[in-house]
């Protein structure tokens, strides 16, 4: 346990290193919220609702969707295919210490200082803008959305992992997970609620892990998803991180099988 | 002229090479810039089924200023993309090889990594503006047009003085690397027309942070909504924007240290 909490340190020191591009990186966020945010506002200035969202409602979605977009959507695993395809990762073999272990302790990292972070930045936007934020329906709804959030974070992490261990394959693996995050962002609700799209699009995103990530967690927040729905929701979250971890597991046996350690 | 064109094209050549030789990694982007434009098309598309306007604005209009928005990006990516990465060209020594060539430094940067996927997505941009525009009652005018190409040539060359700005930073600090990043997120609030914002804000994209000049000034020209004053600053805002950025550069470059030749 100790070297996770060693490597977990260093990787919080590593992504201090250069503070300038740390700052930068994190103001980044904030161009979407203030887009995002100020189209809302402006489009439910003289109207009750869009597609059954209040303004307080659609404007609580956009605020706490940044703060899920730094929560789940952030991670470091993009670096693994340069590690594959630089032959570093025949060092890491060696340690005593897991591959998956060591992502997760520094995604980890990563995800506590954006966690600080973005509420830091979220503190200052809600002083200054003031927007009508909404608390959760209930005290149960809060434990169900933090809850919900922790399983989407794994979700995700697997996810990334994934895309992660396709360096095996191809040293090109950035663009099709440039691609991939692009899809992911929107269909997970990282910008508008899935639940504007046409009804079709939605039935084909509900078989998909994506709305399990952003818009799920927030409809048990907003109380879009009421009590005899959590436990859905929250099944389907667990059955994705089996099915993911399954995967995962799967595509970096078969790598490391056809691993080559070139470079290395 | 012949000669720097000459640099450009030999540059440019290099770079399709490249992106050629990635076929996977190159498809995946193009595959992914042009999904991000469909999601925001459809995104929007559905929101004014339920909606008749925005701030007067029709979902055509609303189209034409996300056009434009990626017109400029696209465009702004295409020519001087290679002023992302002065850091690395610091920290690799080649920075100290493009400063004694017979080529201006800018120049040399700037054509270094001609985006040539960016030019795909022109294609999608140039029918669902015509598309936008056939829509549009009254549709534009000739002089609305000219307007148009006057204004979006003016926000590429603001477009240039923040990559300058942030480059000559890096040439300073060594650091800075993600500053162009966020430039490119802030432009992004220009994907919709500058008036949803607050005052406040409001005034910020037209004097600080030009966003409003650079995507909102050019769509409104087209469509016969911006008044000579407001062209008229934005060509002397480009103006000052450039001359500031060329100045700043060449400071920076008097304190520059080398220090990985």
């Amino acid at each position: 346990m100790r070297k996770y909490l060693t490597l977990f340190i260093m990787s919080w020191q590593k992504q201090l290193e250069v503070r300038s591009d740390f700052i930068f990186e994190r103001g980044r966020s904030l161009a979407v919220l203030f887009s995002l945010y100020y189209l809302w506002s402006s489009l439910l200035t003289n109207r009750a609702d869009v597609a059954g969202y209040s303004r307080s409602e659609m404007l609580t979605y956009v605020v706490m969707m940044t703060l899920l977009r730094a929560w789940v959507l952030s991670n470091v695993t993009d670096r693994i295919p340069s590690e594959i395809a630089q032959g570093k990762l025949s060092d890491l073999l060696l340690r005593p210490i897991s591959h998956f272990g060591y992502w997760a302790t520094q995604d980890a990292a990563s995800k506590s200082l954006a966690i600080g972070s973005v509420c830091i930045e979220m503190s200052l936007f809600v002083f200054f803008i003031r927007p009508p934020l909404l608390p959760p329906t209930s005290v149960a709804a809060a434990g169900a959305f933090a809850f919900s959030t922790l399983l989407a974070m794994a979700m995700y992490f697997q996810m990334s992992y994934m895309l992660g261990v396709i360096g095996f394959w191809t040293a090109q693996s950035w663009g099709p997970r440039f691609c991939f995050e692009v899809f992911l962002e929107f269909s997970a609700g990282a910008y508008f609620p899935v639940d504007l799209l046409p009804g079709a699009a939605q039935k084909v995103l509900a078989w998909l892990p994506f709305p399990y990530l952003v818009f799920h967690p927030l409809s048990i927040y907003l109380g879009k998803a009421g009590p005899d729905q959590w436990l859905s929701i929250l099944g389907h979250q667990v059955m994705w991180i089996g099915v993911l971890t399954l995967a995962s597991r799967g595509l970096w046996g078969a790598g490391l099988r056809r691993y080559a350690a070139e470079g290395g | 002229m012949k000669r720097y064109f000459r640099i450009w094209a030999a540059l440019a050549h290099n770079s399709l090479r490249t992106q050629l030789s990635t076929k996977m990694a190159s498809g995946g982007y193009l595959i992914g810039k042009l999904l991000r434009m469909g999601f925001f098309l459809t995104y929007l598309m559905a929101i004014f089924k339920q909606l008749p306007s925005l701030k007067g604005y029709s979902i055509h209009q609303m189209v034409l200023f996300f056009m434009t928005f990626n017109l400029i990006d696209v465009a702004a990516q295409f020519l001087f993309r290679g002023l992302y990465g002065v850091k690395y060209l610091i920290e690799e020594g080649d920075f100290d090889k493009i400063i004694t060539q017979p080529a201006h430094p800018l120049f040399r940067i700037s054509s270094m990594g001609v985006d040539f996927l960016d030019l795909f997505t022109l294609v999608p941009v140039g029918f669902i503006t015509a598309w936008a525009l056939s829509k549009i009652p009254g549709g534009v005018t000739p002089g609305g047009v000219a307007l148009y190409v006057l204004l979006i040539a003016n926000s590429l060359l603001i477009a240039y003085a923040f990559h300058v700005f942030i480059g000559s930073l890096s040439v300073r600090t060594h650091e800075f690397e993600s500053a162009i990043w966020v430039y490119r997120d802030i432009m992004t609030l220009g994907r919709f027309p500058v008036t949803i914002y607050s005052d406040l804000l409001r005034g910020l994209f037209v004097t600080v942070i030009p966003v409003g000049v650079m995507v909102s000034f050019p769509a409104q020209a087209l469509m016969g909504l911006l008044s000579w004053k407001g062209v008229l600053y934005a060509l002397a805002l480009a103006v000052v924007l450039h001359l500031g950025a060329q100045r700043f550069w060449k400071t920076s470059l008097r304190e520059y240290t080398s220090i990985s030749t």
